[in-house]
């Protein structure tokens, strides 16, 4: 079966979502709550595309190929929907996100919140820290909730160390019962650090290397 | 990302046997972070805590920088050119007056090909001996040695992607989570999935909680479990008769066997329940695809390569080799255990396991390298040491590699290096071993330097320098060339690259390895001229004469130890998720902040009757040697049975291991030890005054 990206014909089987499509193409669409070591989530609607007859933008991460289906990457509905998606997203952070991460990167590619402070100003994370573990830190008011640490956790490692907790603003991550990593069941393998797109976890080594000093565990 | 760091690099894992290929990140010259590469074969975009963090000891303090020389009881700081010169005079000294064979060497399986390569015709071309082993000796020599007498050849049947293809699985003494996590964790995902999963250990490991079927047999049986499964396998009609006829020999010797071992036998032999054994086999034959894992908990026994040939007929009885899903796949334990020996640093083969009398390829290297060479197998390390005590062996090299720590029965250790009138070790600490060398030479860690490992899927991978070595430290390969010159045989390797290419003209089965050929996904061997390589072998024949696979009709026998009234539990020896190996790396990283002591595991039930508490120290003594350690009281271990790792130098467990091992290849057995445990009484505070006698008779 057939598809056509952005003008171009390429040959596709069932098991392709738009995605593998656009990405085999070379072409590429932002992607947030996505990560190839996983099971497709589409959580964030940040890969929005637009297909001919469909009647609004699609997740290009979790929408199977069809037959003749015709893909717009540069859909300007869904280029303006998923735009406001991380434009939220950023609102609800106390600080923009640090220059490496994903979340930079996906905000800079959609234009968003490079010019002065985003829209929608309101009540912003608070700073909450864990340093507890020897190389893993927690830095909770940086969370988005896409949830890729946690499927990090249960997909590749399989040590269903993290959860997802609380709703709407206080949406969050937890290691274990919210007691810290080293009272999980983690096993330190750090996938969550890896995939996370905006150093929620990150290593504690390289909180150092960036200059910040050790923080007191705050919970 | 890139703006964090001045460089990365991608690189293998230089921890255990998985390989997985890593993107090192550095900064001001130091390791900053590591991450797993996307692309990475073994790994896939994963890898554990050792892999990504563990990686402080580059620069830690301890790490030798400048040569050192033992004086006046000592030692002190020398110049490469002395300590060089010091070797060069000892080792030509000994030479002269003992003969060559009285000089042995060890290659590291933490070392590179290249290294290991230049390392065995250091001692067979420079000083003129096949006296040079390596470390898989205790702890793999088994699997290569019976996968070669089954199939043919010296590594797994398939790759890590046939977990992924088998419908089921059997895992024997492996504990893949703590030993390997990566595979442990793919295992996991794969068992998520629907792959039906049959763990066998003494021990109840982490897999067994996502399996369909555990099995704890008595340590030392594997036999009979083998023999067992494959007895139901015949009796139920699951044999794959077509392949037994059509590419295999002898099994009517092993048919005639299986009858002895009936599930009700082997349940008394080993402690397995029948209908569990009988399950285990069905689960095993009735699957399409299915593989066979197994770990040190199969080879480091008295007839630990007896296991593996056993293990090797089930796979043949069901035709579950040669097709995707359907592999045997030995866990190797540290990085390079697969190409140490792959690249003949072995007492008795040179590169692909081709025999030191074999006089066509002992002239091959005779021509390139220009030197007559031994046509006599050297000492294999256990003998090394049993010849340094008879005053035989007078010197040795070790290079990357603590024996005094790892290698069994430490007191005969202790003894050999303390005869030994000369011992160099090349390292990248000071260890339990340096302690007796007479010159010590700084070596790089695997971060610092360049070559390749090859994995447990026989996969030859890049190794990349991410780092500098640290102050007057030097790469392997350079400090080998270094001794080899100075004995008067210039081997004249310019790079890692180099070796290979020699390696490869050498060898027809890695003829078409280059470092340029292996790039970013590996080659896994036999490698043709052409550069094509084999992910899974034996799809249409076995590597032996007449390209049949090999039945061994082996009975069971008793373990070298058993339990007794005097020494009543059985230990059984393993590791941790946090620590590798001896620990030297591990214990010099915050992985200590995860775990900074070692603990016997003891079932409730014999540490209640041993008056034994959780944490409380207990004394373990064995035949040969006693050790003090912390109790942990957990119901992972069966009752009857101790466990404890060897990561911890200050606990010393191999104090404890006998001289028992394999009878095939010398490999210790490492796994079976007879111990009393005991609770170390406190000295009270003060002896209350015993009340006055009263007065009687």
């Amino acid at each position: 079966m057939r598809v056509e990206i952005d003008g171009s014909e390429l040959e596709v089987t069932p098991e392709q979502t738009l995605l593998d499509a656009i990405r085999a193409t070379g072409g590429d669409v932002s992607t947030l709550c996505f990560d190839a070591r996983q099971a497709p989530f589409g959580a964030c609607r940040v890969c929005l595309v637009g297909v001919e007859g469909a009647p609004g933008p699609l997740p290009a991460c979790t929408t199977p190929c069809r037959d003749g289906m015709r893909i717009d990457t540069r859909d300007e509905t869904a280029l303006r929907v998923a735009a406001a998606v991380v434009e939220l997203v950023l609102s609800e952070l106390p600080e923009p996100p640090a220059a490496h991460t994903e979340l930079a990167t996906v905000a800079s590619r959609l234009g968003v919140g490079i010019d002065g402070p985003v829209r929608w100003p309101g009540p912003t994370h608070e700073r909450r820290h864990d340093e507890r573990h020897p190389y893993l830190a927690l830095q909770h008011e940086l969370c988005i909730s896409c949830g890729r640490c946690v499927r990090a956790c249960d997909e590749v490692q399989g040590a269903f160390a993290l959860t997802a907790t609380g709703r709407g603003f206080s949406a969050n991550i937890a290691a274990g019962l919210d007691a810290g990593f080293r009272d999980s069941t983690c096993v330190s393998c750090g996938a969550c650090a890896d995939t996370c797109p905006t150093d929620a976890i990150t290593e504690i080594t390289l909180l150092r290397l960036n200059g910040q000093p050790p923080q007191e565990s705050t919970r | 990302m890139s703006a964090r760091f001045d460089s990365t690099v991608t690189t293998t894992c230089g921890y255990c046997g998985v390989g997985c290929r890593l993107e090192a990140h550095a900064r001001d010259g130091r390791i900053a972070s590591i991450s797993p590469a996307q692309d990475g074969p073994a790994n896939r975009g994963h890898t554990c805590l050792k892999g990504r963090f563990a990686h402080q000891f580059s620069r830690n303090r301890d790490r030798l920088t400048a040569p050192l020389i033992r004086e006046y009881g000592g030692f002190r700081i020398a110049t490469w050119e002395e300590a060089i010169h010091k070797i060069s005079t000892e080792l030509n000294r000994i030479k002269s007056q003992y003969g060559p064979d009285a000089i042995a060497g060890l290659a590291s399986s933490r070392a590179t090909n290249e290294d290991c390569y230049a390392m065995a015709r250091l001692m067979r071309a420079a000083i003129g001996t096949n006296n040079i082993d390596n470390c898989s000796r205790v702890c793999h020599s088994p699997t290569s040695f019976a996968l070669r007498k089954s199939f043919g050849l010296s590594g797994a049947t398939g790759s890590f992607a046939d977990i992924d293809a088998a419908r089921a699985a059997i895992i024997i003494g492996a504990n893949p989570t703590e030993g390997h996590p990566v595979v442990g964790a793919r295992i996991k995902q794969a068992t998520l999935r629907g792959l039906r999963l049959v763990t066998i250990d003494p021990r109840r490991i982490e897999l067994a909680d996502y399996g369909v079927l555990h099995l704890s047999p008595r340590p030392g049986t594997n036999a009979a479990v083998m023999l067992g499964l494959a007895h139901v396998v015949a009796r139920d009609g699951l044999t794959d008769d077509q392949f037994i006829e059509r590419r295999t020999e002898g099994y009517a010797e092993v048919e005639a066997l299986l009858a002895l071992y009936t599930p009700e036998a082997v349940q008394e032999i080993t402690g397995i329940p029948a209908a569990d054994l009988e399950a285990a086999a069905h689960i095993y034959a009735e699957a399409s695809e299915a593989s066979i894992l197994w770990g040190l908990g199969v080879t480091e026994h008295k007839y630990g390569s007896e296991v593996v040939r056993l293990i090797c007929n089930l796979a043949m009885m069901t035709g579950n080799v040669g097709r995707p899903g359907a592999a045997l796949l030995p866990l190797r334990g540290q990085n390079n255990v697969q190409g140490s020996s792959d690249m003949g640093a072995l007492p008795d083969t040179y590169t692909a396991y081709r025999p030191v009398g074999d006089e066509q390829v002992a002239n091959s290297f005779e021509q390139r390298w220009g030197v007559p060479l031994s046509r006599e197998k050297g000492y294999k390390i256990p003998e090394m040491f049993d010849a340094a005590v008879a005053g035989k062996l007078k010197a040795m090299y070790i290079f990357g590699e603590d024996v005094a720590q790892t290698d069994p029965n430490t007191t005969h250790v202790v003894k050999a290096l303390e005869s030994l009138e000369f011992l160099v070790c090349q390292d990248i600490f000071e260890t339990e071993t340096t302690k007796f060398a007479d010159v010590i030479l700084p070596a790089s860690a695997f971060l610092e330097k360049s070559g390749t490992f090859t994995n447990a899927e026989r996969r030859f991978q890049l190794v990349a320098p991410a780092i500098d070595p640290p102050g007057g430290a030097k790469p392997d390969l350079e400090i080998i060339q270094l001794v080899s010159s100075a004995l008067g045989h210039e081997m004249g390797y310019g790079s890692s690259a180099e070796v290979m290419d020699e390696i490869a003209a050498m060898t027809p089965e890695y003829g078409g390895v280059s470092h340029e050929r292996i790039g970013r996904h590996g080659l896994q061997w036999p490698v043709a001229a052409d550069g094509t390589d084999s992910p899974i072998l034996y799809a249409d024949e076995f590597s032996l004469r007449g390209g049949k696979g090999s039945f061994a009709a082996l009975p069971y026998k008793q373990p070298g130890d058993a339990a007794d009234d005097e020494f009543p539990l059985i230990l059984v020896t393993g590791r941790r998720l946090q620590h590798y190996n001896a620990g030297t790396m591990t214990r010099r990283t915050a992985n200590l902040e995860l775990l900074d002591r070692e603990s016997l595991e003891i079932h409730p039930e014999d540490a209640e009757r041993l008056w034994i508490a959780d944490g409380q120290k207990v004394s373990v003594r064995s035949r040969v040697g006693r050790i003090e350690v912390e109790a942990k009281v957990t119901e992972r271990i069966e009752p009857g049975h101790v466990f404890t790792t060897f990561h911890f130098p200050e606990v010393r467990t191999n104090l404890l291991i006998g001289s028992s091992a394999d009878v095939n290849t010398s490999c210790p057995e490492y796994k079976v030890v007879a111990v009393d445990v005991r609770p170390i009484a406190e000295q009270p505070a003060y002896t209350p005054a015993l009340a006055e006698p009263a007065l009687s008779s």
